[in-house]
């Protein structure tokens, strides 16, 4: 009897049904594919010219030799049903799955009306949103999470549909590669991975990379998941495998690999010069296997065609492309007011609380009450949400410190589910199921603790770029939910803060509650809106009574909307997040003991900031400390602090001052994370160093 | 004996020169005729019941493409009653992942086609990860290693040659 790994063994060197050949493929469809061929090449070879005249097309990573595998990824393609990620490399991919040459070259050349990204990303980064051919980073394999994301939506809508998502064979290496097959493979999503082998990753060859020669044959021990092996310089052996490799897909539910041979005919890129590592005799040895000049020699050899109908077919070729060419070049450049468009997909417009105030009413709630209330209630209204993270989601216990507790009870193991202990794995599969339906909105535990989200952010970059890269057309629609913040004796990988460095980055929300009533609010607004935010929970307070408050059961806080938290006439307190407690308690302290009214302004949102309450606060009481959690050196404050410098420099009687954390990390012990992070006597004596200035 | 085809390409060196051993070794008293394999079409192929095929392995375990091109009329053929040698050289220290895989690729191809396999040899004094030619100890053909194993090149073709003599009719 068989073993397991025999069996999967067995599977994965099955032999690929024969549907084309030579001999047997209609004439119609030849002629389609040699057309595709010399077109694409033509646009390959005519590339570099582009940048030799200034034009543009100043990145440009030549295709020639992976002639076979592209076409058959295109023609196996259907764009009312499947998605497809190409990578740089992949211009014959997008040609044949249905880009015109125009378009092409107005990615090339980095025109307004490039249907990819209208100049906004690099050249020859391919891609028609509108037909699921995506648009995403230049990171090299980093689109392996989103098609593993993409590929779980269409199983959990019971969509009949494939994704396609192409690569070289050096990207394997990056580890976010594996833990997006070893994703598919644990959820049997119907993804198709294509490794196109031409042996280099820019000028390392393939023994630098990992010790299989054949790279696919590392994902030999994951099950659920087919191998094929092919020929990615042989149209028919290509075709063969990907029509196979969709069929295993489609109907058997399940991952594939395709590995397909080919060769690199030219240098990586026009930033490569091949000659420096390449002799003579290899590249002789790769051009004598030009994919294009072989199916030439067959069409010939067994009779398909006459050289008169090739050459004809070269004649219209070289017409399309000059067509193509006058109509690019007199499109219009991207405007540079343009730039601000874009930057993150519209925010839910708070009809009923447009200040994110409430009167009062409600019912009484800790934060983590607040937050989880929240979550079930939005589960409730909207179907299309989606729940996932480490630790979410077994039994009764609901995330490392049970805020969605209850959820996979109420709302089933499809909607909220377990996710592996890889953080990069949990965005980027978010970000990919966003991709399938612009309604799906998605929770994700970025990571156990704030601490650990770092390996996610090569996710996130990439994610906080897609609506501007993609100028408008998709929008990740994600709140990424982190435990956040000290004063648990956690030490260094359980109290750090991090939003100093979310707020560098264009293209997210970032914001951070304080109080149970405005986690409420905001969760309910990131949920509705479109794109990412990082809704930071202080988890210090998830059960401080002092965080407690009325909830109106409907509340939202729109972004952006700071709240004044104790008025205040003699000096102003920015904060946010834990601080704003300590803040509010020295501010009651100093009216008590000396007389003075301190205002209290909550920032709640930290990206992006409410700077009318900035000002007004500061015109208001002339003097401002700003204290935060975080380190001072490169926290909020610093940019809360510019923003006064530059508007109302001349309404302040004191220096802005900063209370936050020492630039150490947050020792362990807690003698030492008293000393690192503020508390209400490290406030209360910038407090006083104020009020008499 | 019937006289022998030995195909391999013209534009090649070291199967050339493995060919040109092979002729050496079947001496004066055997027909041996050399065709090259970048213009063989079925009907040359066809008139040798012998044939002797040199058939290097390309990339990672791939026919080269003057073999890959014949492949549509090979299969059309009926090779019955044919009688084919193959032999292949290959890189075991280098490319032990697909150590002579064109001659078991090229094997498959003519069994299909009805052909007789003959010239298998013992693959103990080889040492590789994973070959389409190697089956419970044995090579579908001859394996030559000159870059790790020149120096037994003479012993391998000699031996070979004096087996084919006996398989052929």
């Amino acid at each position: 009897m068989a073993t397991i790994f025999e069996k999967i063994l067995e599977e994965q060197n099955k032999e690929v049904p024969r549907v084309h050949g030579i001999l047997t493929t209609d004439k119609e469809l030849l002629e389609k594919w040699f057309y595709l061929m010399v077109l694409g090449r033509a646009l390959d070879d005519r590339a570099p010219n582009y940048l030799k005249q200034a034009i543009g097309w100043s990145y440009h990573a030549p295709y020639a030799g992976h002639d076979g595998i592209q076409l058959a990824i295109g023609q196996v393609f259907d764009k009312t049903t499947d998605h497809l990620y190409p990578y740089y490399r992949d211009m014959l991919t997008t040609l044949s799955a249905g880009l015109t040459a125009e378009e092409i070259i107005l990615n090339g050349i980095s025109k307004d009306n490039d249907v990819a990204s209208g100049g906004r990303h690099m050249s020859n980064h391919f891609a028609k949103p509108e037909w699921n051919i995506h648009n995403f980073s230049s990171a090299t394999g980093n689109q392996t999470l989103h098609a593993t994301g993409t590929g779980r939506a269409m199983k959990k809508y019971n969509h009949k549909g494939v994704v396609f998502c192409s690569q070289g064979e050096s990207s394997v290496s990056e580890g976010y590669v594996f833990e997006a097959i070893n994703g598919a493979s644990n959820e049997k999503v119907p993804v198709v991975f294509i490794f196109q082998d031409n042996g280099y990753g820019i000028s390392v060859p393939k023994k630098d990379q990992t010790a299989n020669r054949k790279v696919s044959d590392n994902f030999r021990g994951l099950k659920n998941i087919s191998i094929i092996k092919c020929n990615g310089k042989d149209v028919f052996d290509s075709m063969n495998a990907m029509l196979e490799a969709k069929r295993i897909a489609l109907h058997e539910q399940h991952p594939v690999i395709v590995h397909a041979n080919c060769v690199r005919i030219h240098s990586h890129s026009n930033s490569d010069r091949h000659e420096l590592y390449r002799d003579d005799y290899e590249l002789n040895y790769v051009r004598e296997y030009d994919p294009l000049a072989k199916y030439r020699r067959l069409l010939l050899r067994y009779k398909r065609f006459t050289e008169e109908e090739l050459v004809a077919i070269e004649q219209r070729v070289k017409d399309t492309v000059k067509e193509a060419h006058k109509s690019a070049m007199a499109s219009p450049d991207p405007k540079p007011e343009s730039i601000h468009d874009f930057v993150i997909g519209p925010a839910y417009v708070s009809q009923k609380y447009p200040e994110g105030l409430h009167d009062g009413k409600g019912v009484e709630m800790k934060l983590i009450e607040a937050i989880n209330q929240t979550l079930k209630a939005e589960f409730r209204h909207n179907p299309d949400t989606f729940l996932w993270g480490q630790d979410i989601a077994n039994k009764d216990k609901g995330g490392i410190f049970n805020v969605s507790k209850g959820m996979q009870q109420e709302f089933g193991a499809e909607r909220v589910f377990n996710a592996p202990i890889a953080e990069d794995f949990i965005l980027g599969t978010a970000n990919g199921m966003s991709r399938f339906n612009k309604n799906i909105r998605i929770v994700v535990e970025g990571a156990e603790f704030a601490d650990y989200f770092w390996p996610a952010m090569e996710q996130l970059i990439n994610t906080s770029h897609d609506y501007w890269r993609s100028k408008g057309q998709f929008s990740p629609n994600i709140t990424v939910r982190l435990a956040s913040g000290g004063y648990i004796g956690g030490g260094l990988y359980h109290s750090q803060n991090i939003e100093g460095a979310l707020i560098t980055i264009p293209g997210i929300r970032v914001v951070y509650p304080s109080f149970a009533d405005d986690a409420a609010g905001l969760l309910r607004t990131s949920m509705r809106s479109e794109g990412l935010t990082m809704f930071l929970e202080p988890k210090a307070l998830y059960n401080a009574p002092k965080a407690a408050t009325l909830v109106p059961e409907d509340f939202e806080v729109p972004f952006g909307k700071a709240r004044i938290r104790r008025e205040g006439k003699d000096m102003s307190i920015i904060t946010y997040g834990n601080t704003t407690h300590m803040c509010i308690e020295v501010a009651n302290q100093v009216s008590s003991e000396l007389g003075k009214e301190i205002e209290v302004l909550d920032l709640r949102s930290l990206s992006p900031l409410d700077h009318e309450a900035i000002v007004n606060t500061v015109k208001k009481t002339n003097k401002v400390l700003i204290v935060h959690e975080d380190k001072v050196i490169g926290g909020v404050g610093g940019e809360v602090a510019a923003l006064i410098s530059n508007e109302v420099f001349e309404y302040l009687d004191a220096p802005i001052m900063r209370v936050g954390s020492t630039f150490t990390p947050v020792g362990f012990n807690r003698i030492l994370e008293k000393a690192i992070l503020p508390n209400n006597e490290k406030i209360l004596e910038a407090v006083k160093k104020m009020l008499n200035y | 004996m019937e006289k022998i085809a030995l195909i391999y390409s013209y534009n090649t060196r070291n199967t050339a020169n493995v060919a040109k051993e092979i002729v050496k070794a079947f001496g004066k008293s055997v027909v041996v005729e050399e065709l090259n394999a970048e213009d063989i079409d079925g009907q040359k192929f066809s008139s040798y019941n012998n044939l002797i095929l040199g058939v290097p392995t390309w990339f990672d375990g791939e026919l080269p493409n003057y073999w890959d091109e014949f492949v549509p009329e090979l299969e059309t053929l009926d090779l019955k009653g044919k009688r084919i040698a193959i032999f292949g050289l290959g890189d075991q220290v280098n490319y032990p992942e697909n150590f002579v895989d064109g001659i078991g690729l090229m094997v498959n191809i003519c069994k299909k086609a009805g052909a007789e396999i003959v010239g298998y040899t013992d693959a103990s004094g080889y040492t590789f990860e994973s070959s389409a030619a190697f089956s419970g100890g044995k090579f579908c053909g001859l394996a030559i290693d000159i870059e790790n194993q020149g120096d037994l090149n003479d012993e391998r073709i000699e031996s070979w040659v004096s087996q084919l003599k006996k398989e052929f009719r």
